[in-house]
């Protein structure tokens, strides 16, 4: 990766810019007449900076096609994912309007490497920076466009193989087609489902599929290759009108049971409440206790929406766990294990993938409403956090998608690759994960790495299945979410055969993580200076996702290279539970013919170490790091008050009705508590209280202890009461 | 044994289209009279493979333009062309005269004797070489009688793009390139008569033996009549007026029922033999499926069936269909009593029959009804009792309703 910077500060007057960003998102997601009240917030006058450059390839200066920049920072609390995201043109020019403060900026395209940056801007500045992206290595997998019957629309939305090898294949208009293995000819199958989103397929002629109303048993009993039967499994749960409340699955295990799951309605768009199926509830389980907007509408209006369900082969429909925000992607471990993926909002900090346990609760909160004994015990969040399971694996946001579709094992016996028994899972977006799980004292946890970004792969990897061929089908769909240019449908990715140069595994030590190759590598694997480590954690919160919070870097200190250079033992300063490490290697490390690694990113969540403990620690890492602070400096203070915090908090300390913010010169105020009460605030950050409008970001992932440090001194400095005299 | 084409065309295309002949059912013992009309006075002006297809159609004859007037279904291939005042008019009395029109291909030049038809019978604006003369991705029939017996329909060749389809117009077939959609066939059924249009009509297509079939039951559905083979179609959607997961079943003569398996019931029953689902399909957020025609029945009492009383709280279940012959049986649990029911079309459209066949059982099984002031609704085997009607035999059996529309009825 390379990154080519070219300074320019300028002043700019950008606020109808700014506006039309903050607007847009309001828009899209709240309505009009939400949106028409937000208005007047808006309309006051914000200092706002931009953020502009183009993205060029880094050895001909050639724009990179399919670019996008994405921007997170504490300011953005409050918008989808705490982020911006702009999609580059054919120019790959991008221009990005955002409040003063400071910001992570990655750059993303499909079949290059990833850009980042960490930005800071002043009210008024104009940063150009322009990012120049390397192109990755060309992986030994081959993406292939699978041609579809002219008369089927490319929505695909689920795959699956008979056990006779028939390719099945459910569409969003509601048919399910069958390419036969005898001959390779297409046929409908079945028409007529309302938006089939998943299949399995038993036999030829005898196929299950969810679609939003039900689980389906569709029937060939006559023999003429198209379903006579349309069999209702399950129908259970509530529906409404809403667009946004997708039945997702399916997946069946070794003694016959189905997995489905719901996912929350889209509260305010398209519930028509005179024709809900089933009870109506449309107050959240945890009220969102802010005044403005509920941050994330996705709510559990309907029975047992944000649930997975279980259908025993006798038919009986049971409802299986709970938690769940958007649960896309069902699927069944070798192990027989049910592990379903979630999409990222409230309460659900970033994407994830979940062992799932029968009667657990993985997070969200709204689909309680339903549950037999928890409906009205009103939780708190400690009691949220306490009963909530943490998911087997984070996936980040960025450079591991936005929603994760359905995962599925690599039982190829090899056919695909060195990675069997590992779990593979595309994307909205154009992009393939791999996953590595393993047992840590009796719980599932993990590595997750990229694995395929281009190549032609499209967005919209929904559901998958691997072909009696050994290549891994992926159905696309995404009807709405962004532009396809008719790039849906379905797709298989064929190995050809070539050792891809990749981390194989990553698990977990005593001291540290375990790295093993897929081919030998050269001594430069067995230098500590070749990996990066850092560790952060996420926000569990009625927040829209959460930004990386509590990252720190954390020291490699040995590195051991195996003599037949196919594993290296790392140790680490320290390893602690409750965190995700993030990995880099060094594109210095490759093998032993000189191939460096295809994918150089891991993220390994540690939820447990071997001997059980979940619970971190205390940590030499913070204690290192706080050592040398100072007792705050308020001339210091003064200027990191100036770039993060006046814009909320005003320029005279006195708040702002608007944003919700305290007045820190009133008697009695925020500043009669304590340092370390204050500096735990503005680390971990706080949620509104009526009649506030918005959060107190976390600060604690974006300013250095030191900085808070600071900003505390002239908080007291400047603003505190004085004694009467 | 090889088969050639003719006979392979003629078993595949003619042979089901016997049925075109005249039934005890359909209309009088006449063929069904079409007049060919291509873009010019010479009878060559029509595409000769064209006109032999619907010349060896069985119940079906040809006429030229002087007997326009005779015809049921007049079929144009682009158009009439530039005809002399008195033939110009003739169209459009035609076009006037509550008769079928299916037209193949328009274009504006084509019709320039009849200046108004495109810009107001036609029912959308043609809008000039479409995607840039891209070839076609997808071609999507959506269920009408027209695609009866059609299987696949493909074609890569450039067509002419659509837009502002008219609010009556029914879009049955539509290409898409990328992300761009238009209209590929769409019919119109109005005072004037009912109308077809389908845009492709380059020399490819009208060799395929799929599009002929089309056109021979576009004009079946033009002239009214029966379209051979044609089944009901049986589509999961959001209706309007409806829970979401009803079940739009429409045959091909009309009417359609809205099937609403949350409710137990038909929350309606419309003039129609089609519906609309793109609203739900074309964009991320969706609306429910669009109808067209008056509605003259409506449910909206909970659930019609009960067990033991007609107040008796009866536990509903929907469990699914099978298809005969394209006609589905639905299947329902009555407080874990099998019930299932066959609902078939009026053969004139405005009304259909309801089949219950119950499972045994020794608690009488009740049917409710709602006044009705758009339909007359009869029954047959089942014991009315005020507003409801009771079958009470232990062994099972059959009941019939029969709902039909009342002469101008309509409530909505």
């Amino acid at each position: 990766m390379s990154t080519k910077y070219f300074a320019g500060v300028a002043q700019a007057s950008s606020l109808l810019g700014w506006l039309m960003q903050a607007v847009q998102p309001a828009l899209r997601g709240m309505g009009f007449l939400l949106c028409f009240a937000a208005l007047p917030a808006l309309a006051a006058p914000a200092p706002s900076a931009r953020l502009s450059g183009r993205v060029l390839k880094a050895d001909s200066d050639a724009p990179v096609p399919r670019a996008q920049v994405r921007v997170e920072g504490p300011t953005l609390v409050g918008r989808e994912n705490s982020q911006i995201i702009q999609k580059l043109k054919a120019d790959g020019r991008y221009q990005i309007d955002v409040p003063p403060g400071a910001y992570d900026v990655s750059v993303t395209a499909p079949d290059f490497e990833e850009a980042r940056a960490r930005v800071e801007v002043k009210a008024g500045d104009v940063v150009e920076r322009s990012y120049g992206l390397t192109a990755l290595q060309r992986s030994p997998y081959r993406v292939e466009t699978l041609k579809l019957p002219q008369q089927m629309i490319g929505e695909v939305s689920g795959v699956a193989f008979t056990p006779q090898g028939s390719l099945v294949v459910t569409n969003r208009r509601g048919d399910v087609w069958i390419r036969r293995s005898v001959d390779g000819g297409w046929r409908r199958f079945a028409t007529g489902l309302y938006e089939g989103f998943g299949v399995v397929a038993p036999d030829e002629s005898e196929i299950l599929v969810v679609q939003r109303p039900e689980v389906t048993r569709l029937r060939d009993t006559d023999g003429d290759g198209v379903a006579d039967v349309y069999e209702t499994v399950a129908d259970d749960w509530g529906i409404t009108g809403s667009y946004h409340e997708f039945s997702y699955g399916l997946a069946r295990d070794r003694a016959g049971n189905v997995y489905a799951s719901s996912g929350l309605c889209s509260f305010g768009r398209g519930v028509d409440l005179p024709w809900v199926r089933g009870p109506l509830q449309t107050a959240q389980y945890m009220p969102w206790t802010g005044t403005g907007p509920v941050p994330d509408g996705h709510r559990s209006v309907a029975a047992f929406q944000g649930w997975a369900f279980q259908i025993t082969p006798a038919g009986k429909w049971i409802p299986y766990a709970s938690g769940f925000r958007q649960p896309l992607g069902v699927g069944i471990s070798p192990d027989d294990e049910l592990f379903i993926s979630d999409c990222p909002g409230a309460w659900i900090p970033t994407s994830t993938l979940t062992h799932v346990e029968k009667d657990a609760f993985y997070g969200h909160p709204d689909g309680l409403k339903w549950h037999p004994e928890l409906k009205d015990k009103q939780l708190t969040i400690a009691e949220l956090t306490a009963l909530r399971r943490p998911p087997s694996i984070y996936l980040p946001r960025g450079l591991m998608g936005t929603s994760p579709g359905q995962p599925v094992w690599d039982r190829t016996a090899g056919k695909f690759g060195p990675f069997g028994g590992q779990v593979f899972l595309g994307d909205v977006s154009p992009l393939l994960m791999r996953v590595d799980l393993e047992k840590v004292a009796g719980a599932w946890q993990g590595a997750a790495f990229p694995f395929l970004r281009g190549q032609g792969l499209r967005l919209g990897g929904m559901h998958h299945a691997f072909g009696p061929d050994g290549a891994l089908y992926i159905a696309q769909t995404v009807r709405g979410w962004m532009s396809t240019e008719g790039n849906e449908g379905l797709q298989r990715i064929v190995w050809n055969g070539e050792t891809p140069v990749e981390i194989q595994t990553l698990r977990l030590s005593d001291r540290g993580f375990a790295l093993r190759f897929t081919t030998p590598m050269a001594p430069t694997a067995g230098e500590v200076a070749r990996y990066q480590v850092k560790r952060f954690q996420y926000n569990y919160h009625p927040q829209d996702g959460s930004l990386r919070i509590n990252q720190v870097d954390v020291p490699v200190t040995a590195a051991r290279l195996a003599a037949d250079g196919l594993t290296v033992e790392l140790e680490l300063l320290e390893v602690q539970p409750g965190y995700v490490y993030e990995m880099v290697v060094s594109r210095d490390v490759q093998n032993r013919a000189g191939q460096p690694l295809l994918n150089t990113t891991a993220y390994y969540t540690l939820n447990r170490l071997h001997n059980g403990e979940t619970k971190p620690g205390p940590t030499r890492l913070v204690a290192k790091a706080a050592e040398p602070l100072r007792p705050g400096d308020a001339t210091r203070g003064a200027e990191v008050y100036r770039l993060n915090c006046m814009v909320c908090h005003q320029a005279d300390g006195k708040g702002s009705p608007q944003a919700g913010t305290p007045d820190y010169t009133m008697a009695g105020g925020p500043l009669t508590k304590s340092d370390a009460e204050l500096i735990a605030t503005i680390t971990n950050g706080k949620l509104p209280t009526p009649p506030a409008v918005l959060p107190m970001p976390p600060w604690g992932n974006v300013l250095p202890p030191q900085a808070i440090r600071d900003v505390v001194a002239y908080l007291r400095q400047t603003y505190e009461p004085k004694p009467a005299r | 044994m090889r088969v050639s084409i003719v006979q392979r065309l003629a078993f595949s295309v003619l042979l089901p289209l016997l049925a075109l002949l005249p039934t005890a059912t359909g209309r009088a013992a006449d063929l069904l009279r079409v007049c060919l009309i291509g873009p010019g006075p010479s009878p060559a002006a029509f595409p000769a493979g064209l006109r032999a297809v619907l010349e060896k159609t069985p119940g079906v004859a040809c006429v030229d333009f002087a007997q326009l007037g005779t015809a049921e279904v007049a079929l144009f291939y682009r158009g009439p062309g530039s005809r002399p005042a008195g033939e110009a008019k003739a169209v459009e009395e035609f076009l006037h005269s509550r008769s079928g029109v299916v037209v193949l291909g328009a274009t504006a030049e084509a019709w320039s004797a009849v200046p108004e038809f495109v810009p107001r019978t036609l029912g959308a604006v043609p809008g000039g070489p479409w995607a840039g003369g891209a070839a076609m991705s997808v071609i999507n029939m959506f269920p009408h009688p027209i695609f009866a017996g059609v299987t696949r329909f493909e074609t890569t060749q450039p067509m002419t793009g659509y837009a502002k389809l008219a609010d009556d117009a029914q879009m049955i077939l539509e290409g898409t390139v990328g992300e761009e959609t238009t209209p590929l066939g769409w019919v119109r059924r109005g005072a004037a008569g009912r109308l077809c249009h389908l845009v492709p009509a380059e020399t490819g297509v009208l060799q395929d033996a799929n599009y002929q079939r089309i056109v021979v039951n576009a004009v079946a559905w033009a002239a009214g009549r029966p379209v051979p083979d044609a089944k009901p179609a049986v589509q999961r959607t959001f209706m309007p007026d409806s829970h979401p997961g009803s079940i739009a079943l429409t045959f091909p003569n009309g009417p359609g029922v809205c099937l609403d398996p949350v409710r137990g019931g038909i929350n309606y029953l419309w003039d129609g033999d089609f519906v609309d689902l793109r609203p739900r399909w074309i964009t991320k957020q969706g609306a429910p499926a669009r109808i067209f025609g008056d509605v003259f029945y409506v449910e909206k009492a909970p659930q019609p069936l009960r067990l033991g009383a007609p107040t008796a709280e009866s536990k509903f279940r929907f469990r699914g269909y099978g298809l005969k012959d394209g006609v589905p049986e639905f299947h329902y649990e009555i407080d874990g009593r099998d019930v299932y029911e066959t609902i078939t079309a009026q053969a004139d459209g405005q009304g259909i029959v309801r089949t219950f066949r119950v499972s045994p059982g020794t608690r009488t099984l009740w049917m409710n009804f709602e006044p009705q002031p758009g339909a007359e609704v009869t029954t047959r085997g089942l014991e009315r009792d005020g507003a409801a009607g009771r079958f009470a035999a232990p062994g099972g059996g059959e009941f019939v309703v029969e709902i039909r529309r009342k002469a101008g009825g309509a409530i909505r």
